[in-house]
């Protein structure tokens, strides 16, 4: 495994107020960002860590790119300690710094990348040709010579991950990389990470991200992240399927609704409402369809034998709630604040 | 090698990222030359009210400020640069991708300050020239001592730098302690008027600046013509400072680092 994480722990010091200082001036309070974490990722994998803002995703990149020392638990990647062997592990793995402001503005991007080039130790022709084999991997080789500034924003997510790529990292941590991007973009993203970073370039990725469809899009093996708890790590199609193989969605005429809902109800499926309309004069919902493709078809048969009219129906993939709500057992996760005195 | 390698690749990103604003980089030179002459002016005037008082420094004060204004360009760039970089680099979180690079942290605190501080040089001689092109009389054949009195007094003011940067890490702000530094450097220091002129308790507090070593040992030997000899307890004082001073400020910038990376305030979005 080349990265592998056990019993990993964070906790950050609160800020107290006035009154809690003047109540207890040795009292500490903490809270626990990242609780017993534990998972391992294997070479040439994408693995996903999927929770909600504040559940702890970048918190543990933090800690495995050296950036943060864990306060309990231990994590190595490529078996080299974080804790003991931070320059080693610098030398195999490569955090994508999301941060647009971090690149520098007012220098075109191969400037950049020559300063990455110089820090990863490249020198004379064979930095160049670096900074040439990253541009080109991002698709901005004929952008080169641009100022940063004037780069979109999907352009400086791609010269993120170039400077990332300098010196062929072996693993590769990606912090909601699409967060900036707009869909269009970000699809052409996903499809460059998975094809490009990961086939091309041999990289294993860590993606965090709050957005399932990423996960189930791009990664191999997923774990889901709750106030800091790791719930649960599967291969994705185990989750997804888990998570809702069986919801389906209707589009039907807003006349017509009503009357639809009744019937399928009467039929089995399990309604839920979607709210809003979908279309000016359509509206939509959900249902859970059990009994697989078999299941399906007799749903479909239904819809298309009635009267209503009924523009689509169609397979939806599970949201991070469904996947909460449905495979993980609910209340399973505590986080928190404690009090400790010092 | 690597690092000097570093260190010079962030020297040269920080100069193109300065040289892109060219009006203000010019124009900063440009003041900067302006700005002797009315330095001449108001010394001429102000020579025979302080002439007994720096006689050992050369006895010119014209000379006496053109030298003690390119100190202050010196220790001012060398206590400032790092909290200034630091901090800027923390708020972008450049500094998050410098560290998670091959380079050692200490190549790279050294590339994040090696901008300012040779621009500091560059003005620092710069005013001595068109000092000397105006009249400033500098033992040039000494420069090589003054050349390594002005390293220690770097040395000592990086150490003030370290421990703003410190406190940068640890509570994203450095506090009053620059100004102090500084102000208090120029206020006790001689760079202006001779430490013999202040009040004798504000001597002794002079005493515990390092710029009144540095600044009297160099203008001693550029302008005063003493020799290494005259100079040799200054230096050695200055010295002590610079090796304290230091070895305090690595101490600061390592235990807030420590710190930092406990506490997760190293980055920041």
């Amino acid at each position: 495994m080349i990265i592998s994480v056990a019993g990993l722990t964070k906790r950050f010091p609160v800020r107290r107020t006035w009154g809690e200082l003047l109540r207890a001036p040795r009292g500490r309070s903490t809270q626990t960002v990242v609780r017993d974490v534990s998972f391992e990722v294997a070479e040439g994998e994408i693995f996903g860590l999927l929770g909600q803002n504040g559940a702890g995703k970048t918190t543990i990149f933090k800690m495995l790119s050296t950036l943060i020392l864990a306060d309990d638990g231990e994590a190595t990647i490529a078996g080299f300690d974080v804790r003991t062997r931070a320059g080693a592990v610098r030398r195999v793995l490569a955090p994508v710094i999301a941060n647009e402001r971090s690149l520098y503005w007012r220098l075109p991007a191969r400037e950049n990348l020559r300063l990455f080039t110089a820090l990863q130790g490249l020198r004379g022709a064979a930095a160049r040709a670096e900074e040439e084999r990253v541009l080109g991997v991002t698709g901005l080789g004929d952008t080169g010579a641009k100022m940063v500034g004037t780069f979109s924003s999907g352009m400086r997510q791609r010269l993120l991950i170039a400077r990332a790529l300098i010196g062929r990292p072996r693993v590769l941590l990606l912090d909601e990389p699409t967060r900036s991007l707009d869909p269009i973009s970000a699809r052409d993203f996903r499809r460059f990470l998975r094809e490009t970073v990961v086939r091309a370039e041999g990289c294993t990725v860590l993606l965090a991200t709050h957005d399932a469809d990423e996960v189930w899009e791009l990664c191999d093996r997923v774990g889901v992240l709750e106030q800091g708890r790791l719930l649960t790590v599967d291969a994705t199609h185990v989750l997804r399927h888990q998570a809702g193989n069986d919801r389906f969605r209707v589009w039907v005429h807003a006349a017509d609704a009503a009357a639809l809902r009744a019937r399928l109800a009467a039929a089995g499926p399990t309604l839920e409402p979607r709210g809003g309309a979908a279309e000016p004069g359509w509206e939509q919902f959900d249902c859970e369809v059990g009994g697989g493709a078999d299941g399906a078809a007799r749903v479909l048969a239904l819809l298309a034998s009635g009267p209503e009219r009924v523009a689509r129906f169609e397979r939806t993939a599970p949201t991070l709630a469904d996947l909460i709500e449905r495979v993980v057992a609910p209340g399973a996760a505590a986080g928190g604040r404690e009090a400790s005195h010092a | 090698m690597r690092s000097a390698h570093g260190i010079l690749a962030l020297m040269r990103v920080s100069f193109l990222s300065a040289a892109s604003y060219r009006v203000a980089l010019v124009l900063s030179f440009v003041a900067l030359l302006v700005s002797i002459v009315p330095i001449y002016f108001v010394a001429g005037a102000l020579q025979p009210v302080v002439e007994e008082s720096i006689r050992i420094e050369g006895g010119r004060y014209f000379d006496f400020i053109v030298v003690g204004t390119s100190a202050i360009y010196l220790i001012s760039a060398a206590a400032g640069a790092l909290p200034a970089a630091l901090g800027g680099s923390l708020a972008t979180g450049t500094f998050e991708a410098l560290f998670v690079t091959r380079t050692p942290l200490p190549a790279l605190l050294l590339g994040l300050v090696g901008y300012a501080l040779s621009q500091a040089v560059l003005r620092a001689l710069l005013l001595l020239g068109a000092g000397a092109l105006i009249g400033v009389a500098v033992a040039w054949a000494q420069l090589p001592v003054v050349i390594l009195i002005a390293l220690l007094l770097v040395g000592a003011y990086f150490a003030f730098g370290l421990v703003a940067a410190a406190l940068v890490l640890a509570f994203r702000t450095s506090g009053p302690l620059l100004a102090v530094v500084n102000s208090g450097s120029i206020l006790l220091g001689g760079a202006y008027y001779s430490t013999t002129v202040i009040p004798a308790w504000l001597q002794d507090l002079s005493a515990l600046v390092p710029l009144t070593y540095g600044l009297r040992a160099a203008r001693m030997l550029l302008l005063g013509g003493a020799g290494i000899g005259d100079v040799l307890p200054d230096v050695a004082t200055l010295s002590l400072f610079t090796v304290t001073l230091l070895a305090i400020g690595m101490l600061a910038f390592g235990t807030a680092l420590r710190h930092a990376r406990r506490s997760g305030s190293l980055s920041q979005y």
